[in-house]
């Protein structure tokens, strides 16, 4: 805790950065909101030397993902908002980790390309944010995740240094794909201030199918039979409703196409006894729905696409429910009433080479610890302490509370 | 700059103690253990022959457990270790450390698992790279990433360099198929990094591991993402008079949202000497682009129709449809043998491996062009024409005094000038010994700091593959800041470039 004396010392030297219009001092924590890499490479030098601890603000809807923890100082990215370099020719891009994730892709969309992803809350989420949580969506199945979009990055470590990593092609083996390591580091390892991106054509056809029903093994059968199958599938997820379970597939190609590829998605539901439809317009909505869910546990589970539709099952005994992209990533929300039986699922993931993340506990719940990789664990604590000797960025934030 | 024997006899690798000998033949017996000087000259350079170091001792593990224990008596003795797959690589990348061991892989070749329904296998590091394909291949799968070399390269090689080939464009890389690894640590611990499934919770060690270039540790163990084949495929060969129109065909492709399965430009050289060499029956002309396009039928014949009007829109002279799965593979036959071909043009060439932005391409060309004719030395030039990464081979003959230096040092410069127009100096080599000052071009201190961090997280006491990859030595101790001349610089003993 800052005593009244450094506090006063402090918020005049952090005002003396960014300047005193973009410094709030509330009791004993400051928020900053630096305007550039430099200015934020100020504030982390300062911060370093004064024992000063830092977390990252950006569109603010994912602070409550990973530990709980309470900094001296909120770092707001959003006056690091620009798309800074849109090279459409080369589709790549450059934009400042402040900038909102809709606002980005509409800019890219001027020239008919986007980053392949879908995170939640496009509309407050910023690129910093989604990419320090390493967020995806149903897009995963077709384009990979921010690991495999992300071809540069400019970070800013916890004494001041600025670093880049990667650069502006795609192609690229030049030492250490740091970048990979920042994605999903939950900004414990330094902050990042500028990503570069790959990009592509927005897909001009697209149409959406859904094959209801109560048998989950079948449409789990029907799942891994699209997964091997040559249809244009986009997206593919496997969703639990309020009565039985939905697969929806996402078909993106030529029109003439799509209709020959629709009869042969009719056929392979045939075969499992089962029918498709056109979607309705909100199937892939579903994921952003359950973080509405406050009074729930919100997780993210990870297993193989053929233990896809056990686990929703299990999810629904356990009265609760989930949406699953076919690469295997799940979104699940489970009643309060629940916690023993979540350490069980826990298990019973990790048992099959998949693992739980809770996301979101109710009010009052007692946690449900995540999943902890035993082994790298002392790996990662070294690299922490190699980035950030004096645990000063999100401190304790990250899995194994490193 | 030391002269070549003045290196050669600083570099006489050290010898291991009988003991340490000893423990060494404890854990691989007999037959896993070369300490004989003539056999040690077969592991001397990998495909970067112009660099080579006979290392103390090759040590060949057949499990992880034996490279384990490999790797604790390394710890225990301060011994560098360097690992070697089938020693194809085009950087130094498996240069020995000579006063340490070289440790091959050769006999670590199984295949360890396979999951046809989730699109996985798991493969020991030694397996070669098409011999994956093949296992997959009757359920209609492929293991994606395809260097010219994968019918001998072998995986724990690929993991190394992250090793692309012709089909990046669409496919990705190795680290996009990477989902786990077994890894024994330079401190001889034993970890798992990533899982089967995606999304290991964690810091992505998986994702900076892939081409670390050995620097991190080893790997025993890889488990693989595969991918199911497309439905049908089609090449296409069009003949142009410039690599400009050639260039600029790709980039309208593009823009016309097809992303073809492959792009690939050759020049007249290249053309030539691929000709003379397996006869895949290319037309003459000064630049050939082979576009290759997969996925459901009905999608490809649009797109192709779509591609051959772009071609001729930008002045192809012919374009040539392989008729046949005959055809196709001849035509890729003659675009990978083009390194080899090379052979014919000269007596000896360097294979340089730059990345430049697609658009920098005819700059870029004509730029080399004016370099080369200044230095006297003929370029040929074959690249993956859709991701911007170019292969400009430098023809010499290093009998004529001086000309070996001269085309080192083009070849270097080359890279110099991708980076100033806003590229790589690798997009799948690696950087190996190779291209380690080009690093200090490429990058600033403090990005080459941030990185050494992460190797000294891994390797405090710098045993894997020690003096690859960075510009400079540097001791974990180090902290970022103002540059620290070394004491060899302050003596006028050594200089940094």
């Amino acid at each position: 805790m800052l005593d009244s004396t450094s506090s006063q010392t402090f918020a005049d030297d952090l005002a003396a950065i960014s300047g005193p219009e973009h410094l709030r001092v509330d009791e004993n924590t400051f928020s900053i909101a630096p305007v550039s890499t430099e200015e934020i490479a100020a504030v982390l030098r300062y911060a370093n030397r004064n024992g000063i601890t830092i977390a990252t603000y950006g569109g603010g809807t994912k602070q409550n993902w990973g530990n709980p923890i309470h900094p001296s100082l909120m770092l707001h990215t959003h006056r690091l908002g620009s798309v800074r370099e849109h090279t459409w020719q080369d589709m790549t891009c450059t934009v400042q980790a402040g900038c909102l994730w809709s606002s980005m892709q509409q800019s890219l969309a001027k020239h008919g390309q986007f980053v392949a992803l879908d995170p939640l809350w496009p509309d407050r989420a910023t690129i910093g944010g989604i990419a320090a949580t390493n967020d995806s969506g149903s897009l995963r199945l077709r384009y990979g995740s921010l690991r495999d979009l992300i071809i540069g990055m400019t970070i800013v470590l916890a004494d001041g240094t600025i670093a880049r990593s990667g650069g502006k092609v795609v192609k690229n083996v030049a030492g250490y794909d740091l970048h990979k390591l920042m994605t999903g580091a939950f900004g414990t390892l330094g902050i990042i201030t500028e990503i570069t991106f790959r990009l592509h054509s927005i897909p001009r056809h697209v149409q959406s199918f859904t094959i209801a029903s109560f048998d989950v093994e079948s449409l789990g059968q029907l799942l891994m039979k699209i997964l091997d199958s040559h249809l244009s599938t986009q997206s593919l997820q496997l969703r639990s409703g309020s009565s039985g379970f939905a697969l929806d597939v996402r078909l993106a190609t030529l029109p003439a196409v799509i209709r020959d590829q629709a009869s042969s998605l009719s056929k392979l539901a045939q075969s499992v006894q089962l029918e498709a439809s056109d979607s309705d317009s909100d199937v892939w909505d579903a994921r952003q729905e359950h973080f509405d869910r406050t009074e729930y546990f919100v997780m993210k589970a990870t297993m193989l696409p053929s233990d896809i539709s056990p686990i929703a099952a299990t999810i629904r005994t356990l009265g609760g429910t989930s949406v699953t992209q076919a690469a295997g990533i799940m979104t699940a929300s489970i009643p309060a009433a629940a916690p023993g039986q979540l350490e069980h699922l826990r298990e019973k993931l990790e048992a099959i080479g998949g693992s739980l993340t809770v996301l979101h506990h109710p009010a009052d719940a007692i946690p449900v610890a995540s999943t902890t990789p035993s082994d790298t664990i002392p790996l990662m604590r070294e690299l922490k302490n190699r980035f950030d000797p004096n645990r000063v960025l999100n401190p304790g934030r990250f899995l194994g509370g490193i | 700059m030391l002269s070549r024997p003045e290196q050669a006899a600083k570099l006489e690798p050290k010898v291991l103690s009988e003991a340490v000998l000893a423990d060494f033949r404890a854990v691989v017996g007999e037959n896993g253990i070369i300490v004989e000087r003539n056999q040690l000259q077969t592991y001397e350079c990998d495909g970067l022959t112009a660099l080579r170091t006979v290392p103390a001792a090759v040590v060949l593990p057949r499990s992880t457990d034996e490279v384990q224990a490999i790797i604790r008596i390394c710890a225990q003795h301060r011994i560098p270790f360097v690992a070697r797959g089938a020693g194809t690589g085009l950087s130094g990348g498996a240069l020995p450390a000579a006063n340490g061991i070289l440790i091959s892989f050769a006999r670590m070749n199984r295949i360890l698992a396979v999951d046809i329904p989730n699109q996985r296998i798991t493969v020991e590091p030694g397996v070669i790279n098409s011999h994956v394909t093949q296992r997959v291949a009757p359920s209609g799968h492929f293991y994606a990433p395809d260097p010219s070399s994968q019918s001998v390269c072998t995986i724990g090689g690929n993991v190394a360099e992250n090793a692309g080939g012709a089909h990046c464009l669409k496919y990705g890389f190795t680290t996009t198929h990477v989902l786990a690894l077994d890894v024994v640590l330079p401190s001889g611990e034993f970890v798992h990094l990533g899982s089967p499934t995606v999304d290991s919770p964690g810091y992505d060690l998986t994702g900076v591991f892939v081409g670390s270039e050995g620097t991190l540790g080893v790997v025993t163990a890889i488990t693989l993402r595969i991918v199911k084949r497309a439905e049908t495929v089609q090449v296409l060969l069009a003949a142009y008079n410039s690599i400009a129109a050639a260039g600029q065909t790709v980039s309208d492709i593009i823009a016309a949202s097809i992303l073809p399965a492959a792009m690939e430009i050759m020049d007249r050289l290249s053309i030539e000497a691929a000709e003379a060499s397996v006869h895949p029956n290319y037309p003459a002309c000064a630049a050939l682009l082979l576009i290759e396009l997969d996925g459901p039928v009905g999608e490809v014949d649009v797109h192709m129709q779509q591609v051959r009007e772009i071609c001729r829109a930008n002045g192809a002279w012919e374009d040539r449809l392989a008729q046949s799965e005959h055809e196709r593979l001849l035509v890729w036959k003659g675009r990978k043998a083009a390194f080899a071909a090379a052979g014919r043009l000269a007596p000896n060439y360097i294979v340089q491996d730059g990345v430049i932005p697609r658009t920098k391409l005819p700059i870029i060309l004509e730029e080399i062009e004016r370099m080369a004719t200044a230095t006297g030395l003929r370029v040929t030039n074959v690249f993956h024409a859709g991701d911007g990464n170019l292969h400009p081979i430098v023809l010499y003959n290093a009998s004529i005094p001086g000309q070996e230096e001269l085309a080192t040092d083009l070849s270097i410069r080359i890279l110099h000038l991708c980076v100033d127009h806003g590229g790589s100096i690798t997009g799948e080599h690696g950087v190996g010994k190779e291209k380690q000052q080009a690093m200090g071009y490429m990058y600033s201190e403090p990005d080459l700091n941030t990185m050494q961090l992460v190797r000294c997280a891994f390797d405090p006491h710098q045993l894997a593959n020690p003096d690859k990859l960075f510009p400079r030595p540097r001791l974990c101790g180090e902290k970022s800041g103002p540059y620290t001349p070394h004491p060899l610089e302050v003596a006028g003993i050594a200089e940094y470039f």
